[in-house]
């Protein structure tokens, strides 16, 4: 019991020190703190569309960041969701434009599909690299980031590009490619209903399913799990495949449910903050849905903050990494305690 | 007057005693043995006294003060050292960087490389501990790990020794060594206390024994006057009574494993071969020297290094190029000498543990999905079995001790009728009724038609044991003897690699 307590006056000091990390830099930037306080709540709070939007935000955090806590889980340090988040958008947009005259029920499950598919493969390399050749997944991870970027950025100006405007962009995908709105005037699509079925199924895998079970052990004693007869590589390149597929579903669920046609920067870097989401939410698919609300809420509010206060919105990097580095404190603090056996 | 006085401590563990009201007096310039079941507090007790724990209560006094340690730097500047009973050595430095790490001497921050490695070569020969300085650690045997560890207490100038179960990587010849050297640093008036599960090394070798039993304290006694049964008796808080082995002898079928012209690498770019045959009920026992390439054979016959040339044939199949998944799947089982490397997953419950085999010969998986309770009856039934000494079926494997960890093992190694058993020191930091226990279970595994192939540096155990007698030396059979009134000698010469003309058959 003594531990549970603990626990909670532990994270009473992160969150403290987190809002004294935002207030001091609030004051530092010379606004007024009551109303960058009431502009930041009321941007979250302030209306059901405000509300509604937090919910739009965290769609692809969540998706991205199940992807990453796959990795996390199974010792394959996946920093790649945002290369594999773009190359499924890639591949819904070229999808939906090769095939336009599918209907909905054909046209829905196969971008979902191609996306995860696209997403999967672009982690298939450093995830096959690693099996094979043991090189780190880490800086390939990376790198591929910016191949896919770029790579978004050659196609919207060559081969997928709209030939009716000037712009770097796609033409509109047909309507048949596009997800469901669930409660208009919001914008909320059913790329959010997607996202939390995965919650369930990246759940079932993780910590239901045998492989799931082989995934983590071999996360935890590679060579252990070797000489016990559990293929090895086998989970790490499965373990890549499911979280660059999530990764790339966020993609997917960016053009379907909210942009309709691809354009450069469709992510503000999502699957960077999704290694936070990820973090904050212990890589456990049920604390990946608090931690990616939580996260989209910050970044909505701070917008609100600077339109109203003008608050730069760089503060809430500032303070989600602030937030990150208390986090790890503490955790830190507590393995050493449970070490310790105290 | 002791140097060392422990009084009274007291640790729990998620509100269970792993030490209870544990006194401990050590005296200047003597062996001090520390004996106990698995799972009796010893590795916790000495944790504490070198700070890695803190106690709950009690008082530790040294040369007559009062010490509080917070971490184990500040009982290594009060000349304490300790070996832990797994080993904790960074396997890519050298035998210098490890000894010296995390030290400052003159010239800091510039190490000067060449003097620190004459003093430890100075430092190890005066020991006779032979060890090269400028080695890599990952290419040591286990037994020049152990001298590795025990120089850098030496190099640290410690005046307390622990060494938490030393002896129990070690042959006996090696062992022997050891006890020499703790002489050498006792007439230099070090105090050494050493944890172990063999008796008869407290008696030969050691003055005094603390004696624990579930976390308790039972007594000190002087070693002169007291006899085998006696501490064994104070240590299980019953008598021990020897199980008769029945010996009767099998009908032997065909060899179930056939290793023909089998070539395995070594390391240091040796090549080792061999020519067995084992065949169904029967034990075979590999006697020899740590280091004479059983680890390399071992791991190859389970495909985790590629073999050389020759054949491995099990049931008529050739599995020379199979994958370990696949010859687990034949029906191998594998104990490793190193289970915390290879044999567990330290962060995961010992259900889970219990789980890691290949998918197809688990009971809990149904289908793709695992059958939680399935796993849990099965965790239950075996920690019963083999009397597992834990916090519940979901603690992680880190927290328990030693001993308990190795059954661990041995009883996931056993489910589900394996064919073949391949056994690397079964009882490896084992308390005597515990190594009894696997005994009997490895005889019965015999009975039940499962053919086991021992290897262990410990001569007794094969001796106990096997049914032939294989010696190996530098990678290679010397001779294989059935196991009746053997001549200990011959086995000795083999081992040394001498072939005796006047003894072949
Ligand atoms: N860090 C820990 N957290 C929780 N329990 C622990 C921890 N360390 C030890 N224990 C428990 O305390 C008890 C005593 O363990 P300890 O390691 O001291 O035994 P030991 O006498 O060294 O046994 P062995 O001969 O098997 O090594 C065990 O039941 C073990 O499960
Ligand atoms: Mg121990």
């Amino acid at each position: 019991m003594k531990r549970r307590d603990d626990e909670w006056v532990s994270l009473l000091i992160v969150i403290g020190a987190t809002l004294l990390v935002a207030f001091g830099l609030i004051a530092l930037v010379g606004s007024n703190l009551m109303v960058a306080v009431s502009s930041f709540l009321r941007g979250i709070f302030g209306s059901s569309y405000a509300m509604s939007e937090v919910l739009v935000r965290a769609t692809p955090l969540m998706l991205a960041a199940l992807g990453v806590s796959i990795g996390f889980k199974t010792g394959f340090t996946n920093l790649g969701a945002e290369g594999q988040l773009y190359m499924g958008a890639i591949a819904i947009t070229a999808t939906a434009l090769v095939f336009p005259g599918l209907p909905p029920i054909v046209m829905i499950p196969l971008v979902i599909l191609v996306g995860f598919a696209a997403g999967g493969a672009w982690a298939l390399v450093p995830g096959f690299l690693k099996a094979r050749f043991s090189i780190s997944e880490v800086i390939m991870t990376i790198m591929l980031n910016y191949v896919a970027i770029n790579l978004v950025g050659i196609l919207v100006r060559t081969g997928l590009k709209d030939p009716a405007y000037p712009y770097p962009m796609s033409p509109i995908l047909p309507e048949s490619a596009n997800f469901m709105q669930l409660l208009p005037p919001t914008r909320i699509h059913a790329g959010l209903v997607m996202a939390l079925l995965m919650v369930i199924a990246v759940h079932l895998l993780v910590f239901r399913s045998r492989l799931g079970f082989e995934m983590r052990a071999v996360g935890l004693n590679g060579r252990a799990c070797h000489c016990s007869g559990i293929q090895v590589n086998r989970a790490t390149i499965l373990s890549a495949i499911a979280g660059g597929g999530l990764a790339g579903l966020a993609g997917v669920s960016e053009i379907a449910g909210l942009h309709h046609r691809l354009i450069e920067g469709i992510s503000p870097g999502f699957g960077y903050v999704a290694i936070i989401v990820a973090l904050l939410g212990k890589n456990h698919p049920f604390g990946i849905v608090f931690a990616s609300i939580g996260i989209a809420a910050l970044q909505i509010g701070s917008m609100a903050m600077q339109r109203t206060a003008g608050v730069p919105t760089s503060i809430a990097s500032i303070v989600m990494g602030a937030l990150i580095l208390f986090l790890v404190i503490r955790d830190s603090r507590q393995s050493i305690a449970i070490l310790e056996g105290v | 007057m002791p140097v060392l006085e422990m009084k009274d401590i007291c640790k729990s563990f998620f509100g269970t005693y792993a030490n209870r009201d544990v006194c401990l007096e050590v005296r200047e310039g003597e062996i001090h043995a520390l004996l106990g079941e698995n799972g009796a507090g010893k590795t916790t007790l000495m944790n504490i006294l070198y700070g890695m724990y803190q106690k709950d209560a009690g008082s530790i006094t040294i040369d007559g003060h009062e010490i509080v340690f917070k971490s184990p730097k500040d009982a290594i500047a009060r000349q304490i050292g300790m070996v832990h009973q797994h080993f904790t050595l960074v396997p890519t430095l050298t035998v210098q960087q490890n000894i010296t790490l995390g030290l400052r001497d003159s010239g800091y921050p510039f190490s000067r490389e060449r003097a620190r490695c004459e003093h430890i070569d100075r430092l190890s020969d005066s020991y006779g501990l032979k060890t090269h300085s400028r080695a890599l650690v990952k290419n040591l045997s286990v037994g020049e790990m152990q001298r590795v560890e025990i120089l850098k207490l030496l190099y640290r100038k410690a005046k307390i020794l622990i060494l938490d179960e030393p002896t129990a990587v070690l042959t006996p010849q090696e062992s022997d060594h050891l006890f020499a050297m703790f002489k050498q640093l006792k007439a230099e008036g070090c105090s050494i206390i050493v944890i172990t599960h063999h008796i008869q090394e407290v008696l030969d070798h050691c003055d005094r024994v603390t004696v624990l039993r579930d976390g308790c304290s039972i007594s000190t006694v002087e070693t002169k006057g007291i006899d085998a049964k006696q501490l064994s008796t104070m240590m299980i808080g019953r008598e021990l009574v020897p199980v008769a082995r029945e010996r009767q002898n099998h009908h032997m079928d065909a060899p179930v494993l056939e290793l023909v012209d089998f070539g395995f690498k070594r390391n240091g770019g040796k090549v080792g071969s061999v020519n067995l045959s084992l065949r169904q009920s029967e034990i075979l026992g590999i006697a020899g020297v740590d280091g004479n390439g059983q680890k390399e054979l071992l791991e190859t016959l389970m495909g985790l290094r590629d073999h050389e040339k020759g054949k491995m044939v099990c049931c008529q199949q050739d599995i020379s190029n199979a994958s370990t998944a696949e010859r687990r799947l034949v029906g191998i089982g594998y104990i490793s000498d190193d289970r915390h490397r290879d044999s567990l997953v330290l962060d995961m419950g010992i259900a889970e543990n219990l789980m890691l085999r290949p998918a197809r010969s688990t009971a809990a998986t149904q289908g793709h999905m695992v059958n939680k309770q399935c796993m849990l009856e099965q965790a239950t039934r075996i920690v019963k079995e083999f009397s597992i000494k834990s916090h519940g079926l979901q603690e992680p494997m880190r927290f328990l001790s030693g001993g308990n960890q190795q059954k661990l093992v041995l009883a996931r190694e056993f489910i589900g009728s394996p064919k073949i058993i391949i056994a690397f020191q079964p009882t490896r930091g084992l308390d005597i009724g515990a190594t009894e226990f696997v005994h009997n279970q490895l005889l019965a595994m015999r009975s039940a038609g499962c053919a086991t192939l021992l290897v262990s540096t410990n001569l007794e155990e094969i001796l106990l044991l096997s049914d032939r007698i294989a010696v190996i030396h530098e990678g290679s059979i010397m001779d294989t003897i059935e196991n009746k009134a053997v001549d200990i000698t011959r086995i000795g010469l083999l081992m040394a690699g001498v072939r005796t003309e006047g003894a072949a058959r």
